[in-house]
């Protein structure tokens, strides 16, 4: 039966980390059952490259030290790899314990519990039920876009990608040529900050709207991410929450509780109706139109007349 | 490979596992199997079977230096030269994970103020000891919406066992009740949201907190019923198989409810559009939407809610003919 890879790529670091000399493909092969197994020299190489990125993508610093004969050696050195001392209160560690059961996708969520066993090995206090600690809270961060991984890989190397992008109100998606810079959570959804190169300019992206696969192009780009990426003021704006005027409507007495809450002000009119200024932004008039017959604009005009357009097509049917 | 049955375990995690493991159970000789399964966040039969791979590991099988780790499956013993077994530097995805989830955390209006304090220390020293690798966990951040005020008497009222008495909006019926409920946990999924016993309609209810327009803790003790804690990661709103089915045809321009409602099935239309299929509990909630859309969709079904919409239509503009609105020019 074929050797399981976690026992093989658990032999290679304890062979790594273990010698103070540096070890040949030969001498790694010849200690490691699982490579010895390898049905041939080509299957092994194979192996070895990509247990050495696994072993590499868990934190392990592998160096590469070719000897006088011009052979290849590898080892892990004891200090560079040793955790730096940290010491942490209960407190503290309670607090860890909750962000790190806070991610709910799977590479990220296991990287979180894979940071927290290291401080745990080295001494990170226990004996605690994080949830006890913060009252009943549960922060999730939700993550349902297949293309957050590649893009956080991307982000992590610095490596341009490419992808189809659909814009909100376009039937057909277009290739986007990005460098990107940030990925930021907001409201449960996920945006990518970055270079565009085909606009040559900064754009936010909605990752629900990348369609079909994102590839990473070659090399890596090397401009200056600003530092200050402004995902949120973007797409606030394109929520409408950028509001640069007002606006004066009328609203039936007890509906549209959450204009009343946004209201700069707010009379009784005393007929089953109130008069109440509110902030207009982009995409006012589609909130105003969910409200039905509760709502009458009275200004400005555009508004009025965007309500009136939309409340048409709706009774046309 | 082939015929090998599918393997529920991820190898990079448990590596990583096994790795943490060597160096704490060097610390703890005859530590219990359910007191390092707990400390790792695993069951004992992960552990377990972290247990059964880890001696068949070590620098030589065949000088036969492997590590020598045994248990009676309740307690284990670890028998090694010392110098195997220190404990590793964090990976960048390790601390990325950690880092940017513990500042998320750390953000949410309404936090009780020695937990955000605990949070920001303790990023800090996981920042140093992480060195390089905390870098790319700029890349990436959270924010979790919360109302400040009303979580932190949620939060109260929990640990004190308190009941609460809310007045909340209701958007699929535009009004606000008030209700008394029996608060149970807090949850942040961007939004954040109290789960709480409804003592109105006797059933488990979620609320959002920016829905919340008035909350008082009132000195009644809270008393929710035993209920079982759903996985909330999906969807809040779960619905069930019973309910009715509505389904919408959107434009180009309507595509963004596939993003914002849970659905059963979205197909594409020829025009760039999409055919939603959806089910609720309450179709009557999806009135707000069919007026919302406009001209980028309409509800195909059920029949009357399209009516229903409509009407609603029809009456708005009634109303602007009375205040005086522009007349209706139809082409």
């Amino acid at each position: 039966m074929a050797i399981a890879k976690a026992e093989r790529l658990m032999n290679l670091a304890l062979c790594l980390l273990g010698t103070r000399r540096p070890l040949s493909k030969r001498e790694l092969r010849e200690s490691i059952e699982a490579y010895l197994e390898a049905s041939s020299e080509d299957a092994f190489s194979r192996m070895f490259e990509r247990d050495k990125d696994d072993l590499r993508e868990l934190g392990l610093v592998i160096e590469t030290v070719e000897n006088l004969d011009g052979e290849v050696g590898y080892l892990a050195r004891r200090d560079s790899n040793r955790l730096p001392p940290v010491t942490l209160d209960a407190e503290e560690a309670a607090a860890l314990g909750l962000a790190a059961k806070v991610w709910q996708q799977a590479r990220l969520a296991g990287a979180a519990s894979g940071a927290l066993q290291k401080l745990r090995a080295a001494g990170l206090p226990e004996d605690f039920d994080p949830y006890e600690a913060h009252g009943a809270l549960e922060p999730r961060i939700p993550v349902h876009e297949a293309a957050f991984e590649p893009l956080m890989l991307a982000c992590r190397d610095r490596r341009p990608v490419v992808f189809d992008y659909r814009k909100a109100n376009a039937a057909r998606p277009e290739p986007r040529h990005v460098e990107p810079w940030a990925l930021e959570c907001w409201r449960g959804h996920w945006y990518l900050a970055g270079f565009d190169r085909d606009r040559g300019a900064e754009r936010v992206f909605r990752l629900s709207r990348i369609t079909g696969k994102v590839r990473s192009r070659g090399g890596r780009f090397t401009v200056e991410i600003p530092d200050v990426v402004t995902v949120r003021e973007t797409v606030a704006s394109w929520a409408g929450e950028t509001a640069d005027r007002s606006a004066l409507i009328r609203l039936r007495s007890g509906a549209g509780y959450p204009l009343r809450a946004k209201a700069t002000s707010v009379r009784e009119l005393g007929d089953g109706w109130d008069e109440l200024e509110i902030p207009y932004g982009h995409g006012l008039d589609a909130w105003l139109v969910e409200f039905g017959p509760d709502v009458v604009v009275l200004e400005p005009a555009e508004l009025r007349a965007d309500v009136v357009d939309r409340l048409r097509a709706v009774a046309k049917g | 490979m082939a015929g090998k049955p599918v393997r529920p375990v991820n190898a990079i995690d448990q590596t990583r596992r096994m790795l943490s493991l060597v160096t704490y159970l060097k610390e703890r000789p005859g530590a219990r199997v359910e007191d390092v399964a707990r400390a790792f966040g695993i069951s004992e039969d992960e552990l377990v079977s972290d247990l059964d791979v880890l001696p068949m590991c070590g620098t030589s099988f065949r000088g036969g230096d492997l590590l020598d780790i045994d248990t009676d499956g309740e307690r284990i013993w670890w028998h090694n030269p010392d110098d195997v077994a220190e404990p590793l530097r964090l990976a960048a995805d390790e601390a990325t994970a950690l880092l940017v989830a513990a500042r998320a955390v750390a953000t949410l209006p309404g936090l009780r103020e020695g937990d955000r304090q605990a949070l920001l220390r303790a990023t800090a020293k996981v920042e140093t000891a992480a060195g390089e690798a905390a870098g790319a966990s700029s890349r990436l951040s959270v924010t979790f919406e919360s109302e400040g005020g009303v979580f932190a008497d949620v939060d109260r009222a929990i640990s004190e066992r308190r009941r609460l008495w809310i007045r909340y909006y209701s958007p699929a019926r535009d009004e606000v009740t008030e209700r008394e409920i029996d608060p149970i946990r807090l949850v942040s999924v961007g939004h954040t949201y109290v789960e709480a016993w409804c003592r109105r309609s006797e059933a488990r209810r979620t609320f959002r907190l920016d829905r919340v327009a008035e909350i008082k803790i009132l000195d009644e003790p809270s008393a929710p019923p035993e209920v079982e804690l759903r996985d909330l990661s999906e969807a809040l709103v779960q619905p069930a198989a019973e309910d009715p089915e509505v389904v919408i045809e959107v434009g180009p321009g309507g595509r963004w409810v596939a993003e914002y409602y849970p659905h059963d099935s979205a197909d594409e239309l020829a025009d760039g559009g999409l055919r939603i299929t959806l089910r609720t509990p309450d179709p009557a909630s999806l009135r707000r939407l069919a007026l919302r859309l406009g001209r980028d969709g309409r509800i195909v079904s059920p029949p009357d809610l399209a009516d229903s919409a409509r009407h609603a239509a029809r009456e708005a503009l009634l109303a602007y003919d009375g205040v005086g609105a522009a007349h209706d020019s139809r082409e």
